[in-house]
């Protein structure tokens, strides 16, 4: 009775150690179940993520602040976008400071953003991405940076979808990016995946002197993120030498990421030539704006 | 073995965890709903449910999580199967006895995700005993409610029913 059963389950985790297998030897490209399951249930979050908003709203602009809230919401929307213009013209100031590199000034004056609303977070427990309603059709290419108020939130995540796209979160296993520290002006690579919820600061040289309380930036050397933008700042240096560990808190609170903004541009290969998105930005057609 | 409800607690579980979990992404609490759906379609209709219960709840979480599809899919495979034999074998009724069964569900699909990534990425993986400690006590506790649930929704259909009836009768009268 039991043997067609276990025959089953044999054959079904063959399967899966196949697939498996299939993934870890090449993963270029979205495989086909991947795109049509990301693309079909990313519509549904969607419903269901503005449902939870609905009745979120109601409850607090009708029964517990009535009034206040919805204020407050345009508010923080407006402090959002003008952190983002902020890190912008923060991020001019660092080209600036990089004189040597006027190539690359001209290309990273301007710095176009588009805010997206969270739909959905993983649902896969300690995966760090989250689902955001902007896609391709939107201009969202794969690579580009997502920044929120305090800084650096992460990338988009392999090929977005229509309207969505997934965002690989920063403080995430796999996660890094070229890393400045603000008062020294030297570099490093910021890792997260740490399970206390903190970067590391890695690949700094011993002898640079890190200060808690230091402001970490992108460096824009990674080929991932537009320089001076922030990332955190430094919350404790253990340890001394080359056994050192530089722990940055990250600027942006995870725990809670409602709005983000998507630059939409790419930063320029390390040869200094400019990267093209993958589709040219559509205009925006009336969808609703968060 | 009815295919819809397996589908529909699946689909449930995967809606509500990818909804929950964007109200937690810095992962100071970690829960995995998909556990508890693949969990009841097990012990509702035997283990092949909860098998798969287990593939697809596993793979929609794969695909929607951009990370190796499978992973989740293998192991949510086996804690189905292994489940359902458990149900099958010991007959366990009470929402608290299927909460514990959840509670050690959770435990086993976690050491096998660990052991996976571990694996794949020849490393093992920082791992908080909080966070398991943590997730296994809140999916036991939403295996509680809708064990408890599912054991209470007859009675009260069923209650319902007979006030509508005695109610016709009396008009009848």
């Amino acid at each position: 009775m039991l043997r067609r059963p276990l025959a089953l389950l044999v054959a079904i985790c063959l399967v899966h150690v196949l697939l498996i297998s299939s993934q870890v030897q090449s993963r270029s490209g979205m495989p086909v179940l991947e795109s049509v399951a990301f693309g079909a249930l990313a519509r549904v979050q969607g419903a269901v993520a503005g449902l939870a908003d609905a009745v979120r709203s109601t409850w607090s602009q009708y029964f517990a602040l009535r009034g206040v809230e919805r204020d407050n919401a345009a508010l923080r929307q407006r402090v959002l976008e003008l952190e983002g213009q902020l890190q912008a013209e923060r991020a001019r100031a660092s080209s600036a400071r990089a004189l040597e590199e006027a190539l690359r000034l001209q290309q990273e004056t301007t710095v176009r953003t588009l805010a997206a609303r969270v739909i959905a977070g993983n649902p896969a427990p300690g995966a760090m991405t989250v689902t955001i309603d902007r896609g391709e059709r939107d201009g969202v290419a794969p690579d580009m940076a997502v920044i929120a108020g305090g800084g650096v939130v992460g990338r988009i995540l392999g090929r977005p979808a229509a309207h969505w796209a997934r965002v690989q979160l920063l403080i995430g296993r796999d996660a890094g990016a070229g890393a400045v520290l603000e008062a020294s002006g030297r570099g490093g690579f910021l890792a997260g995946g740490y399970g206390d919820g903190l970067y590391r600061l890695e690949l700094v040289s011993p002898l640079t002197p890190v200060t808690v309380g230091e402001k970490v930036v992108t460096s824009g050397q990674d080929g991932l993120y537009p320089r001076g933008y922030a990332l955190g700042t430094v919350e404790r240096v253990e340890g001394e030498g080359r056994d050192r560990v530089i722990l940055v808190r990250p600027g942006v609170d995870f725990s809670h990421i409602e709005i983000v903004l998507v630059v939409l541009a790419l930063p320029p290969d390390p040869d200094g030539s400019a990267r093209v998105p993958v589709r040219p930005v559509a205009p925006d057609r009336g969808r609703r704006r968060p | 073995m009815k295919l819809l409800p397996i589908l529909a607690a699946v689909f449930i579980a995967v809606v509500l965890q990818a909804t929950l979990a964007r109200y937690m992404v810095g992962g100071r609490w970690v829960f995995d709903l998909v556990v508890v759906g693949v969990v009841f379609a097990a012990l509702q209709q035997g283990a092949v449910a909860g098998m798969l219960a287990g593939t697809i709840g596993g793979l929609l979480q794969d695909s929607l999580s951009g990370g190796i599809l499978g992973v989740a899919g293998l192991t949510k495979t086996i804690t189905g199967y292994v489940t359902g034999g458990l149900g099958t074998r010991f007959v366990v009724v009470k929402p608290y006895a299927r909460a514990v069964i959840v509670a050690g569900a959770t435990l086993v699909n976690r050491a096998m995700t660990i052991g996976l990534d571990g694996i794949l990425h020849q490393g093992w993986p920082a791992v908080s005993s909080v966070a398991i400690l943590g997730e296994t006590a809140a999916n036991a506790v939403a295996g509680l409610a809708v064990f408890w649930a599912a054991a209470a929704l007859p009675g009260v259909l069923a209650r319902g029913r007979f006030r509508r009836r005695s109610s016709w009768s009396r008009r009848q009268w």
